[in-house]
């Protein structure tokens, strides 16, 4: 029954989903909510793999293995009709229903049967593919899980060209936020340091990547070059504004950050005339009467454009694709794939280290991990200076996806649409940071302004004619613009997942046992008192 | 002889880095508007141009006192850093804007409607943000108030954008918010000159706004100034002595100095801590009218700013202390005029930032502030 539930629920997202996009948003929304739906049931399925003996064939062990696949991807197979149903029927309801009432009526039905009828049967197979994956050994399983993910991210980008969904320009985006939630989880999730300003490193790898690529300075550097050196220098910030933070603790650390996080956008919105006079020779000696020349080191230069930005920026190339076309987004989507795994891995090995264990040690109790002989200051700054480095990445990335930075992109909200990515996925987690990324940078990049279009399309078709008082008219035709809503959207998330579930979606176990040993302590001293008293 | 010595070249040590900061920040510090002898050259030129800064820097700083009054009074009674407050006095802007429009006040020439719709924006602005800062710590910290430090603050700073959308759809509706074009960003309001326009309607001083204008120096001093130093000395005031003298003030002392004492001495600590929140939130909206009035904008991010400014006045005073917030409160407000006057208006931001990143991590207990050990 709750299996049932959950296929219900994962029809609905996606039917609502479809509801937006229309046309084969179906059939893609049922390849994710298939695999989502799978990945979840296979949690909650046993495993039904029983190791072989070593003696039989090998085609006995492969028949073996499918039977036990398909015994498991049989038991997902109810729930996998239920979401499948639930999907179409609702792509059924925008078809005749919706779009109707947004003033486009269906002119081909074959197509739309098509699409319905691919969407019932890749979720069917997604789910209990993914279901079936139970049937074999654990490590077998995990390898197959990997397979199916590297598929779904390397056919993506095909299949919204051939869909023509044009998602994957949104989802770069998404992506983007990914690593920066990545860099900051490392401060804020492993080091337990709350960085309010951590859009500033984002900020500092994007400039430098401005400055050293672009026409505009007349130092064109390959962006391979410079991608490094912006995560360099992004790293060098991070420890040096990581320092004077050093002896502070929680929301004082946090403030101080913040107003790093503030002054790094001001300079960079203002260092557009620039004049360095050497103090000493220009004015401190002559007040007592001793003539000397004025040195000038740097006379009006403009470095940052101020609020113009630097535009335009060079672009990565290689051999066989050629330079990186904003047409084209597939190349920039691989490039930053590339960049993620690059980054997952790095992580992943650093939180293994012994330094990864510091921070965590850290976080837990400063004092009791200095005893044990971790040198706090190191590995804080260390911390600071890792997350930045992820931050120097996106920073370069950015610059040359989007060829042109501004300095009102890197301000405060920034900072708090990233950790809002990294406290809805989970805090100290590398798959919940990935994931809370995507559901929130798609929420906002992608679903609002179709939410946009659809109800802007549905009140004049539809509600508006309907409405005859003109200034009502006006209020909703005006405040029905969910665009307006984004910061509703990041502040809720905030709030709501701190009152109710502050370890994230996809919570490490760890933080999770942190945020709830209070509660934990408060049901067993209640579980003892109540056996107490039975005695 | 073996004692002095190695004492001797540590102070050599640390001289020699003092005089290196000082050296880079001669260097740098032009680039930011820190260049002494453009400043001392622009003193010298006009004199009294000092005093008209000093007389804006200390409007400006009763009004970033006022709520500075609220995040002092919320950090030391909960240790919590009530980020969205500034929002609150952003609303506080709104509210008594879209008071004195529908009350049709806006366009009126007549002095006692004009007043008259002054004291009702007053009213409403205090009750409307007294009832939103309380409603804030319902839903947003109460549950959270046995969690680990951080999450309240996460969940301010989650409250603190649900609360600038708010104002972003605020100051969308044009029948709440009369637009008088825009001042800057495309989103900013115009708060129209009131004050002014009762100065005219009463025809005191001759109409003229400024009151030392028959003086003949080159001096302003607008009704806006004095209203406002006096307006909010009165707050200032009236809140010392009601945290001095009343039982509550003596309730929310006790709490703030242990909360589970004050508790078992049977004082209501919930409603110690509403109390807390609806006062300084109905600071916040009284500074709300002001800083209206005396700035004239309203904007939806104006919350943020503002909150930061004070939030450095709060802890520049001292945390926890309410002369401290005071105190810190005009030094802010002077050290705003001052850079925007004799340094650089895009730079202010910037002087404002790193006195709060200065003060935490050289003086985080304030200027008035006890030592508090590892509080922060």
């Amino acid at each position: 029954m709750r299996n049932i539930k959950s296929g219900i629920t994962f029809g609905i997202i996606g039917g609502l989903i479809t509801f937006l996009f229309g046309g084969w948003s179906v059939a893609v929304m049922g390849l994710f909510m298939g695999i989502g739906l799978g990945l979840l049931l296979s949690g909650r399925l046993e495993r039904t793999y029983k190791p072989i003996e070593s003696s039989s064939s090998l085609f006995a062990k492969i028949i073996f293995t499918i039977t036990t696949m398909f015994n498991s991807g049989k038991r997902a197979l109810p729930t996998a009709l239920t979401a499948g149903g639930v999907l179409v029927v609702f792509s059924l309801i925008q078809n005749f229903v919706i779009q109707p009432a947004l003033g486009k009526f269906v002119e081909n039905i074959d197509f739309v049967l098509v699409t319905n009828i691919v969407a019932l049967f890749i979720t069917i197979i997604f789910t209990t593919l993914t279901a079936s994956l139970r049937g074999l050994s654990e490590k077998q399983e995990s390898a197959a899980r990997l397979i199916l993910l590297a598929f779904v991210v390397v056919a993506f980008p095909f299949i919204d060209k051939f869909t023509e969904l044009r998602w994957t320009a949104q989802i770069i985006f998404a992506l983007i936020f990914v690593i920066l939630g990545l860099g900051l989880n490392i401060v804020v999730g492993y080091a337990g340091l709350l960085d309010l300003g951590y859009a500033a490193f984002f900020a500092i790898g994007a400039y430098t990547t401005g400055i050293l690529s672009s026409p505009v300075h007349n130092i064109e550097l390959n962006f391979w070059l410079v991608i490094w050196i912006a995560a360099a220098m992004a790293a060098i910030w991070g420890l040096l504004l990581g320092a004077p933070t050093l002896p502070l603790r929680g929301d004082y650390l946090a403030i101080v950050t913040l107003g790093f996080g503030e002054i790094v956008p001001v300079l960079f919105r203002n260092l557009i005339d620039v004049t360095i006079k050497e103090p000493l020779t220009c004015w401190i000696l002559p007040l007592f009467r001793i003539q000397t020349t004025c040195i000038t080191f740097v006379s009006h230069e403009d470095l940052t454009f101020g609020e113009k930005g630097i535009s335009p920026i060079g672009r990565p190339s290689l051999p066989f694709i050629g330079e990186f076309e904003s047409s084209n987004p597939i190349t920039w989507y691989f490039l930053i794939i590339a960049i993620i795994l690059l980054s997952i891995f790095l992580i992943n090995r650093m939180r293994e280290s012994r330094l990864g264990r510091a921070w965590m040690a850290i976080r837990e109790d400063e004092l009791a991990a200095g005893q044990m002989g971790i040198n706090p200051v190191q590995t804080k700054l260390l911390a600071f200076a890792m997350g930045a480095t992820f931050s120097g990445f996106a920073g370069a990335f950015y610059a040359a996806y989007i060829r042109g930075i501004f300095p009102s992109v890197f301000e405060f909200s920034a900072s708090i649409i990233i950790l809002s990515c990294v406290i809805l996925g989970g805090l100290g987690n590398v798959n919940g940071v990935i994931v809370g990324g995507l559901v929130l940078m798609t929420a906002d990049r992608l679903f609002l302004p179709a939410l946009k279009d659809f109800l802007s399309a549905l009140l004049t078709n539809t509600i508006l004619p309907s409405i005859s008082n003109p200034v009502v008219q006006s209020a909703v035709k005006d405040n029905a613009n969910p665009i307006l809503y984004r910061f509703l959207l990041f502040g809720l998330t905030l709030v709501i997942m701190m009152a109710v579930r502050p370890e994230g979606l996809l919570p490490s176990a760890q933080i999770r046992q942190e945020l709830h040993s209070a509660e934990e302590l408060a049901a067993e001293a209640e579980a003892s008192s109540k056996s107490g008293k039975k005695r | 002889m073996e004692t002095t010595k190695p004492k001797k070249k540590i102070d050599l040590r640390r001289t020699a880095i003092v005089a290196l900061v000082i050296y880079i920040i001669l260097l740098i510090g032009p680039i930011a508007g820190l260049d002494f002898p453009a400043i001392y050259a622009a003193v010298k030129a006009n004199p009294l141009q000092l005093v008209q800064f000093l007389i804006i820097g200390i409007a400006n700083g009763a009004i970033i006192a006022i709520i500075a009054l609220g995040y002092t009074m919320v950090y030391g009674i909960i240790e919590l850093i009530n980020f969205a407050h500034g929002d609150v006095y952003m609303i506080g802007v709104f509210t008594s804007l879209t008071v004195l429009s529908l009350t049709g006040t806006l366009d009126s020439k007549d002095p006692g409607k004009i007043i008259f719709g002054l004291i009702l924006a007053l009213i409403i602005a205090i009750v409307v943000c007294a009832a939103l800062n309380a409603a804030i710590e319902r839903l947003a910290y109460r549950r959270l108030r046995n969690a680990p430090r951080l999450a309240p603050l996460i969940s301010a700073i989650g409250m603190s954008f649900i609360i600038e959308n708010i104002g972003l759809m605020w100051a969308a509706q044009a029948w709440l918010v009369p637009s008088f074009g825009t001042t800057g960003g495309a989103s900013q309001k115009v708060f129209p000159d009131m004050l002014g326009a009762l100065f005219k309607a009463t025809g005191f001083n001759g109409g003229d706004v400024n009151m030392l204008a028959s003086t003949g120096w080159a001096l302003r001093l607008t009704i806006k100034d004095i209203l406002v130093i006096v307006l909010a000395s009165v707050l200032m005031i009236g809140l010392r002595l009601f945290v001095q003298r009343t039982r509550l003030g003596k309730a929310m002392r006790a709490t703030a100095q242990n909360r589970d004492a004050a508790k078992m001495l049977g004082i209501d600590i919930d409603w110690v801590i509403t109390a807390t929140f609806l006062i300084g939130g109905g600071l916040a909206g009284a500074a709300g009218l002001m800083g209206g009035l005396y700035n004239n904008t309203a904007w939806w991010f104006m919350g943020f700013r503002a909150g930061l400014e004070s939030f450095t006045a709060a802890v520049l005073g001292g945390i926890g202390n309410i002369s401290g917030a005071m105190l810190g409160g005009f030094l802010i407000g002077l050290l705003r005029s001052f850079s925007d006057g004799y340094l650089s208006t895009r730079w202010t931001n910037a002087w404002v930032f790193a006195t709060l990143v200065l003060i935490l991590l050289l003086r985080p207990t304030g200027l008035l502030g006890e030592q508090t050990g590892q509080k922060a």
